[in-house]
């Protein structure tokens, strides 16, 4: 108690004589701080700012000439601004698809006029496998198919296509379809995204229908070797036909160039009435009216552990779910009058 | 006294292992290696070059004057070299004699490091390759060759010699502070060039996590491969992103040409042959390692960049942090 009584007073002593200079440097540093946070709060702001920022910076700057940082930066808000950082295993990226819808939705309503039939026999929970026909040189129908499982059906569910490995591979298109929450079709990623309990797409006919001839329309191919019956089998995961007609009208293919298709990676090179004659027009797909037509769901389960090693059994369920799909697709075609008015 | 002989401990992550087993019990462990570890660690240290000759009969000395039973093989070049042959005899050869040694030694015990690449990156792969994928990574890249040959012989003396216990443990490849790669010195730059119209998934491993895994297989009796990955992979675009880069596409045709045009010419760090895992997809599995080495990563892709970057550049990398 005397020691700090002794103390006290010689600290007080020792302060006094400097006080008007503490006075100063506080106030210094107070100035700097400012300064500092100023200074941060500019460059959060740099980083936060969108593209429409850079790009205001960069009209604004380009009347006295350019700088590289304000390009630099508007090049790479404009790269970025339609990724995420936050995407799930296979990709998926939300705002991705967030930020596409808009197009999604006029092809959806207005250029193909969609009509969805029979959505409530998607299974709103759990694991469900709709095996569709594939048409249409590009894979258009398999987006169709999501947007009306997002937009129409109660539950709001994401469905995940298997999507051909030939176009998993090409440039632009791969990144496009695995932020949009396709995956490459084989049996691993159709199995975990299954035993997930996601709702999954998927086209057994691969390249033979979406390559096509406009004079093989509507006639199913093969449904490949039933990978997608011994997928549903092993996983439990019921499946849901669904038959698609419009989509091989989108892009009349007449003939394939093989020899022009190879190099490039494709397998067959597209011969269309608009393509290659009218260039990158020729991408543009012609607006048919579409249906999208949903049969009973097929359950799976009931056919025990060993029934995906049965070669006939899934032979027979492949060909059960071809028929049904056929006979949606010779309905369809039964009672429309018009390629583009449905 | 079982001891523990540590090859590549002059490496990133063999130096670093090497630091975790001495906390322990440092008399346990010999250091085998060109260079010396910090005489610090108290560990034992045998000179060897495994690239000479002769250096399976010297590993079998050294095997059985230390009474050595466990062999943690760490000696692998995570940077190309220009001088192939060199990494050839480091880690095709290298990993013969070392096997061969402890065949001959009777060891129980190898636990070697690979890496998730040697699957190969391709179109066909599926999102998560489990460790019964064939590897088929490309051949025209003798990086990997000498990584698929030296799992190639390691899993050829398992085979043949059912005493001895051997895991392979395929990391991801690693990002993290203090690591300097020529991958990671790409991060260095504002411009970073990629591949048009391609943005596959990748899978950055947090050292630390690496280390974790490594010292569980050493507690844990696991025979054959195991894939070691974070808990999350992440697309190469946003880890450009992420980091503030500024990406400059090139069309794949041309970037393969001037990749392998510019590391003939000694410009580049790497050849073309890497940019088929900036193209296609390598992302392993880590269920396999959940189960039999009960190790889950702690750290995601997204972590083990950003804890680069925080090294690197201070600053920048916590204010981005803040504003995230």
């Amino acid at each position: 108690m005397s020691e700090s009584a002794k103390v006290v007073p010689i600290r007080r002593g020792r302060r006094s004589p400097s006080k008007p200079e503490a006075e100063r440097l506080r106030e210094q540093v107070g100035h700097l701080e400012d300064q500092l946070r100023r200074l941060e709060a500019r460059r959060g702001a740099a980083d936060r700012e969108g593209l429409m920022v850079a790009l205001a910076r960069l009209f604004q700057e380009g009347l006295r000439g350019l700088r590289w940082e304000t390009v630099a930066r508007a090049w790479a808000a404009a790269y970025f601004s339609w990724h995420s950082e936050e995407v799930d295993d296979f990709g998926f990226d939300r705002k991705f698809t967030e930020t596409l819808r808009p197009m999604f939705e006029f092809l959806y309503t207005v250029w193909w006029r969609v009509e969805a039939n029979g959505l409530e026999q998607v299974p709103g929970r759990g694991a469900g496998l709709i095996v569709a026909n594939h048409s249409g040189v590009l894979p258009y129908d398999g987006l169709m198919i999501n947007v009306a499982v997002r937009h129409e059906h109660p539950a709001r569910r994401d469905c995940r296509m298997l999507a051909l490995d030939m176009f998993a591979l090409l440039p632009f298109l791969a990144p496009m379809l695995q932020k949009s929450g396709a995956v490459r079709a084989n049996q691993e990623n159709g199995e975990r995204l299954l035993r997930k309990g996601e709702l999954v797409g998927v086209f057994p006919e691969g390249v033979k229908g979406v390559g096509k001839r406009f004079k093989d329309r509507y006639k199913l191919a093969r449904f490949g070797r039933g990978g997608f019956v011994r997928l549903a089998l092993r996983t439990g995961a019921p499946i849901v036909p669904c038959a698609v007609v419009g989509a091989e009208e989108i892009h009349p293919l007449l003939a394939k160039a093989d020899i022009l298709g190879r190099p490039l990676g494709f397998p067959y090179f597209p011969i269309t009435p608009t393509f290659p004659l009218l260039g990158p027009l020729g991408f543009i797909p012609l607006p048919s009216k579409w249906s999208l037509d949903f049969a009973d769901p097929l359950p799976m389960e009931g056919y025990g552990p060993d029934a995906a090693e049965d070669p006939i059994l899934v032979n027979r369920l492949s060909e059960q779910v071809r028929g049904t799909i056929q006979k949606m697709i010779d309905g369809r075609l039964a009672r429309r009058r018009s390629i583009w008015f449905g | 006294m079982s001891r523990i002989a540590v090859t590549g401990t002059g490496s990133f992550l063999g130096g670093r292992l090497l630091r975790r087993l001495a906390e322990h019990e440092p008399e346990r462990i010999v250091a085998v290696d060109v260079s010396a570890p910090p005489p610090a660690l108290g560990v034992g240290y045998r000179p060897l070059d495994l690239t000479e000759p002769a250096s399976d009969e010297a590993l079998l000395h050294v095997f059985r004057e230390e009474r050595v039973d466990t062999l943690v093989h760490f000696a692998f070049l995570t940077n190309p070299r220009r001088d192939t042959s060199f990494a050839h005899e480091l880690e095709s050869i290298g990993t013969l004699s070392l096997m061969a040694a402890a065949a001959a030694a009777g060891l129980k015990r190898v636990v070697m490091r690979s890496f998730t690449a040697v699957y190969g990156a391709r179109g066909q792969n599926p999102n998560f390759l489990t460790e019964a994928r064939p590897l088929q990574p490309n051949a025209a890249l003798s990086w990997v060759r000498d990584k698929l040959e030296a799992e190639q012989h390691a899993a050829s003396f398992a085979r043949r010699y059912p005493e001895l216990s051997v895991t392979v443990l395929r990391f991801a490849p690693l990002f993290g502070p203090e690591l300097r790669t020529f991958y990671t010195r790409v991060f260095d730059k504002r411009l970073v060039p990629m591949l048009m119209g391609f943005d596959p998934l990748v899978q950055l491993l947090h050292p630390d996590d690496a280390l974790e895994a490594a010292l569980r297989a050493l507690e844990r009796d696991v025979r054959g491969a195991v894939n070691i990955v974070p808990r999350a992979p992440i697309p190469l675009g946003a880890l450009l992103h992420l980091a503030e880069k500024v990406p400059l596409p090139v069309p794949h045709p041309l970037a393969y040409a001037a990749c392998e045009a510019l590391w003939a010419a000694g410009v580049t760090e790497a050849p073309g042959g890497f940019l088929d895992y900036v193209r296609y997809q390598f992302v392993a599995d880590g269920a396999h390692a959940e189960r039999e080495l009960g190790f889950r990563a702690r750290y995601s892709s997204r972590d083990a960049l950003m804890a680069y970057l925080r090294y690197r550049h201070p600053d920048s990398a916590s204010l981005r942090e803040a504003t995230v």
